[in-house]
């Protein structure tokens, strides 16, 4: 059994006090990193009990129930974020990448505390590879939500479109993951793909689309 | 077999058409066109991961909702899509025959809610009938006007047909008759792959006109 409150508590205290240390303009950016953290916690509670309530496998529950509650539960601090404090757009993709990264680095802690740290190579992967996912699905969201948020026709379609695109993404990817074999390898290689397909889309968005 | 092949032809036609009405961005950057291939994009990713699951596990995604996300979502591009279309004429405009759409379909919806999840059959139930509804407006409109202005109803009929091969496609997966060509479903998907298509040039013709 793994405590991941208790491991929560451990990496969130010297945060926090570092924060205090800091300084008031330095809030945010702490804020963001316990936020990803915070959603991390919370989703794998809600996995569990998604998992118990459909009686899932570990497959179904890692291909179908995981990427639905985790990209829905990093998207909600940043809904907060966007109702609340209506922030300028520069502002929106760094914290989507700050929560998005936290995330990713506190998973990446629990599954080493829980499977140990004795294989560097397959925690490269690991840590390229799911790491980069997360963060990925973070920048889609993030430089999603910059271009759709000051655009009111297009607010909500545009965030549901956006949620949808990147858990897609992650249950994708947790699909060839789950899948094994050759297969995975096509897994690995997706972040980078889409990379090139965000390149290729920024030149499509980079004018405005006429009413 | 059969569900691989449906999903895969699906998946190709969406992700064909949704470049098409990328391009078609490019050239014009008009708002509709974004939408449009908004709506191609998300539904053509909701049907990539079906088709994937059917492909890799032999079986479609029993349990939680990712692809339909990501076909909620497109339907969601699509209402926009029909507002952006929509003149101030046409909004205002208002028909006995709208009525028809709840009356056809809130008997199937009472069908699915028997059959599965409540809150999801009830977002999607009504968020189609709403496009239906919107469609009918518009078609009826349309036919209305003169000249141009009458291509939109091509668009309408698009919708129209997608939504309406949708609830037959719900509906015959509540009796479920094996995955053979021998059932419907399959049919009714191939003809739903067809008229997501046809999408793509009644767009084209609504906002030319």
């Amino acid at each position: 059994m793994t405590y991941i409150e208790n491991i929560f508590v451990c990496i969130a205290a010297p945060l926090i006090v570092t924060a205090l240390c800091m300084g008031r303009k330095h809030y945010r950016v702490f804020f963001f990193c316990l936020a990803g953290m915070t959603a991390c916690l919370l989703s794998a509670y809600i996995n569990t009990f998604f998992a118990r309530l459909y009686n899932a496998d570990l497959i179904n529950a890692t291909t179908q129930i995981a990427p639905v509650v985790e990209e829905i539960m990093k998207l909600l601090p940043l809904l907060f974020y966007l109702l609340i404090f209506e922030p300028k757009p520069e502002k929106i993709d760094t914290a989507v990448l700050i929560v998005a990264a936290s995330f990713a680095t506190f998973e990446n802690i629990c599954y080493l505390t829980q499977n140990g740290a004795s294989q560097l190579s397959f925690l490269l992967i690991r840590g390229f590879g799911t790491g980069a996912m997360h963060i990925i699905c973070g920048a889609v969201v993030g430089y999603g939500l910059v271009y759709v948020w000051p655009r009111g026709w297009l607010r909500i379609a545009g965030t549901a479109g956006l949620l949808s695109a990147a858990i897609i993404f992650h249950a994708v990817y947790n699909l060839l993951i789950a899948y094994g074999g050759p297969v995975q390898y096509i897994a690995y290689a997706l972040p980078v793909l889409t990379i090139v397909i965000r390149i290729g889309a920024g030149r499509l968005l980079r004018t405005e689309p006429q009413a | 077999m059969v569900e691989l092949l449906d999903n895969a032809s699906q998946f190709l036609v969406t992700l064909i058409a949704g470049v098409g009405a990328g391009i078609l961005y490019y050239r014009s950057r008009r708002q509709e066109y974004f939408l449009l291939a908004c709506f191609f994009a998300t539904f053509s990713l909701g049907t990539l991961y079906w088709t994937l699951h059917v492909l890799l596990f032999f079986q479609t995604p029993q349990i939680f909702y990712v692809a339909d996300l990501g076909w909620f979502a497109s339907f969601l591009f699509l209402l926009t899509l029909q507002y952006a279309l929509s003149t101030p004429g046409e909004r205002a405009f208002k028909h006995s025959a709208m009525w028809l759409i709840p009356v056809v379909c809130v008997p199937q919806l009472v069908l699915y809610l028997t059959h599965g999840d409540i809150l999801y059959n009830l977002l999607l139930c009504g968020m189609t009938m709403l496009a239906a509804r919107y469609s009918v407006r518009g078609l009826l409109y349309a036919r209305r006007q003169r000249g141009k202005q009458r291509d939109r109803q091509y668009f309408h009929i698009a919708v129209l047909l997608i939504i309406a091969l949708e609830y037959g496609l719900w509906t015959t997966s509540c009796f479920w008759a094996g995955e053979t060509l021998a059932n419907p479903y399959f049919w009714i998907d191939f003809l739903l792959t067809a008229s997501l298509f046809s999408l793509l040039p009644a767009t084209r013709k609504a906002v030319g006109a």
